[in-house]
């Protein structure tokens, strides 16, 4: 559900507003909105001074969150005594922040080029590697050679006759004046040395020109020295640029266990202060009065007016406006659910937030979703897998964060998978009832493939009548005429399915004849009401229960991968590949079988039902306060 | 016979969609990649717009599924 707010209005002499700023900042649970603007009330624009000041510390917070990414500095919030420390702070602690952030990333900067610039000498280096093992022997052979010139290249030789050909070559060129060493590289292409005596350089040169050989590009400092002096160079300095990035690296890990508690502390000082000066520039004024204006959730209003009586002087004053003078779209939304349902919020969140006064899907989809998951993958043996998955991702994540919700949402799905895999009478497919004579409760959906769509279809109208319903819930605080538009809409969407299943006798074909008059009378009333596209809305509607046909036709799918993965043990000859391959082919199914019903199961949610009834635009409630980690709802 | 231009009909049933969702996923993939790109938070309708295609090659091997239940029968 979404929590319901309370519009308040804070006033007293102008004198008090830094200390009842202050005081907000504290609570940070009110949300600022700027004040309505009337006779004598003025929202000051900011000074150039101010902005000034803005734009300076934005910018140091920005070297903040640039020097905590660099030094991996978790921004975890700061502790209830961090967060008191950084409210009791004034202009010298902000300076020290605003000098810590620019100190910090100064250092950290300089070691992140540092190591960006030995990591990419320490690449092209490693690309060589290859060659320092196999030119280290065959350069060798070059020191005993005196006047003797040397050529290094590499060749792509798919069979030896390629070096054959090339030997030939040179043969023919120069006689037998050379001597030819090569070894295979690891790549597969064959390095090089031609040694030849010193007169035949040029020679060489031009014969290599006319050949398409070249020799070895070194890189860049190593291209004077030739590959013999180069190459022991070049290990010696790989060995110095990984020992480097071993010492940089500890040098950074000792920097951020130094300077990231002191870093995030000055991220939450500059960024509060950041709030504040747009609190001020929020609050509007007249010559001797201020005036705040703000949301706040409506079970915590009293405890907005007790802080505020303690804080402040009595001439403060904070009063809830009335319901008729505000305007539900303007306020922010905080979405609170039962801790059962509360995963599922990140489903939701994946959209644009619902407005204020509409309706939070969030308790349909934790029903919803892990239900037509397991009714999609609904196998005993991927359940316990699925299971198993959930219970190593709950391990070790931490409360509220974005992996312990995925963590449990995929723990509810295991369990509707298990649920329906007992239903249906599966175990890693037809592998339960083969080896161990499991058989389905419900229905084996292998066989049974038109009960399957049924089903589908069943519930699908169910989801979709369930959206229309929610639908004029939200469209009766609008206009009355408009929910009763939806409302035909339902009854047609009934009707049209009762017609349907009289005509093919699922249901008594009595049925038939006062389901189409009721239609035939209802349907002046729908465009009436809704309008001249309704009927199409209406067809729309009736296709969205079809798009359901999904969840039997990916279920299908799902079980008879099962089922071929299983016929495998038998059908390639050996018992043991079989299994393996079989097992390979499992383990895929259940990859898909973790993707597929998510995004189908996700699509039916966000298109066919969200479609139906979700008002999406919705202001984040962000209260004045809660940048630094302090507030009643981080707390 | 019959079972013949059944066999086919399933096949195309469910051939012809798979083309069509296949083409239209190619062109609608790169352009939600792009705009994931620049803007993460359209993270929901690029799974809607990916997924809208993939209901024809569905509905095709439903009708497929159809017409091999006749073809049994």
């Amino acid at each position: 559900m979404i929590r319901p707010m309370a519009k308040v209005r804070i006033m007293g002499p102008k004198a008090e507003l830094s200390a009842v700023l202050d005081a907000l900042q504290q609570l940070a649970i009110l949300h600022l909105a700027l004040p309505r603007q009337r006779e004598g009330l003025s929202i000051e624009p900011s000074s150039p001074r101010s902005e000034r000041r803005r734009r300076q510390l934005s910018a140091a917070l920005q070297r903040a969150d640039l020097a905590m990414k660099a030094l991996e500095v978790p921004a975890r919030p700061l502790s209830s005594e961090g967060a008191a420390v950084v409210e009791s702070e004034g202009t010298t602690a902000l300076c020290r922040a605003v000098r810590t952030a620019y100190r910090v990333s100064r250092k950290a900067r300089g070691l992140v080029e540092r190591i960006g610039s030995l990591e990419e000498e320490g690449q092209l280096l490693r690309k060589y590697r290859d060659l320092f093992d196999v030119f280290g022997d065959v350069l060798a052979s070059q020191q005993r050679w005196v006047n003797a010139a040397g050529f290094e290249v590499i060749i792509r030789a798919t069979d030896d006759d390629h070096l054959k050909r090339l030997r030939a070559a040179l043969q023919a060129e120069i006689g037998d004046s050379f001597e030819l060493k090569w070894k295979r590289l690891p790549s597969g292409d064959i390095a090089l040395l031609i040694l030849v005596p010193e007169s035949l350089r040029s020679r060489i040169e031009q014969w290599m020109k006319s050949t398409d050989l070249e020799e070895i590009a070194l890189p860049e400092g190593y291209e004077e020295r030739g590959l013999a002096e180069a190459i022991p160079a070049m290990s010696e300095r790989l060995r110095e640029v990984e020992a480097q990035l071993l010492s940089l690296a500890e040098e950074r890990r000792r920097l951020a266990s130094s300077e990231g508690p002191r870093l995030r502390q000055a991220r939450a000082s500059l960024s509060q202060r950041i709030e504040r000066l747009d609190a001020l520039a929020a609050s509007g004024r007249t010559e001797h009065a201020f005036v705040i204006d703000g949301w706040v959730p409506s079970e915590w209003v009293q405890r907005l007016k007790s802080h505020l009586k303690l804080r402040t002087s009595s001439s403060v004053t904070v009063a809830e406006l009335g319901r008729e003078s505000w305007k539900s779209e303007n306020a922010p939304v905080v979405l609170s659910n039962p801790r059962i349902f509360r995963p599922f919020e990140a489903i939701v969140r994946l959209l644009p937030l619902p407005r204020y006064g509409s309706i939070d899907p969030t308790p349909f989809v934790a029903v919803f979703f892990p239900m037509f998951f397991g009714l999609i993958l609904g196998d005993l043996g991927y359940g316990a897998m699925l299971a198993l998955l959930a219970l190593l991702l709950w391990r070790g994540s931490e409360r509220e964060s974005l992996r312990r919700s995925i963590a449990e949402m995929i723990g509810a799905c295991s369990l509707f998978t298990l649920i329906f895999g007992a239903l249906y009478g599966e175990l890693f497919g037809d592998l339960g009832h083969r080896w161990l004579g499991l058989r389905p409760l419900w229905f084996d959906r292998s066989e049974a493939v038109l009960p399957f769509l049924g089903l589908a279809l069943a519930l699908g109208l169910v989801h979709i009548l369930l959206g229309l319903s929610l639908g004029v819930v939200t469209a009766f605080q609008r206009s009355r005429k408009e929910a009763l538009g939806k409302g035909v809409a339902i009854l047609m969407v009934t009707l049209i399915v009762v017609a349907l299943l009289a005509m093919f006798e699922i249901l008594p074909r009595a049925f038939f004849v006062p389901a189409v008059v009721i239609l035939l009378i209802a349907f002046p009333v729908l465009v009436v009401t809704e309008g001249l596209l309704a009927p199409i809305e209406l067809l729309a509607t009736v296709g969205n229960v079809l798009s359901y046909a999904r969840v039997m036709a990916l279920g299908t799918a799902s079980v008879m991968l099962a089922v071929v993965a299983n016929r495998m043990v038998g059908s390639l000859g050996s018992v043991a590949v079989g299994a393996l391959f079989a097992l390979l082919f499992h383990l895929v199914n259940f990859a898909l079988g973790l993707f597929s019903p998510t995004i189908h199961a996700l699509r039916l949610h966000y298109v066919e039902f969200f479609g139906k009834f979700y008002s999406p635009g919705g202001t984040r409630y962000q209260p004045f306060g809660g940048s630094a980690g302090g507030g009643m709802i981080n707390r | 016979m019959e079972i013949l231009w059944l066999s086919l009909s399933a096949a195309l049933a469910v051939a012809i969609p798979a083309i069509a969702t296949a083409w239209a996923q190619s062109r609608i993939g790169p352009a939600t990649a792009a705009a994931l790109a620049e803007k993460p938070e359209l993270s929901a309708t690029a799974v809607i717009l990916v997924a809208i295609p993939e209901t024809m090659v569905i509905l095709g091997f439903v009708v497929a599924v159809l017409i091999m239940l006749r073809a049994g029968g």
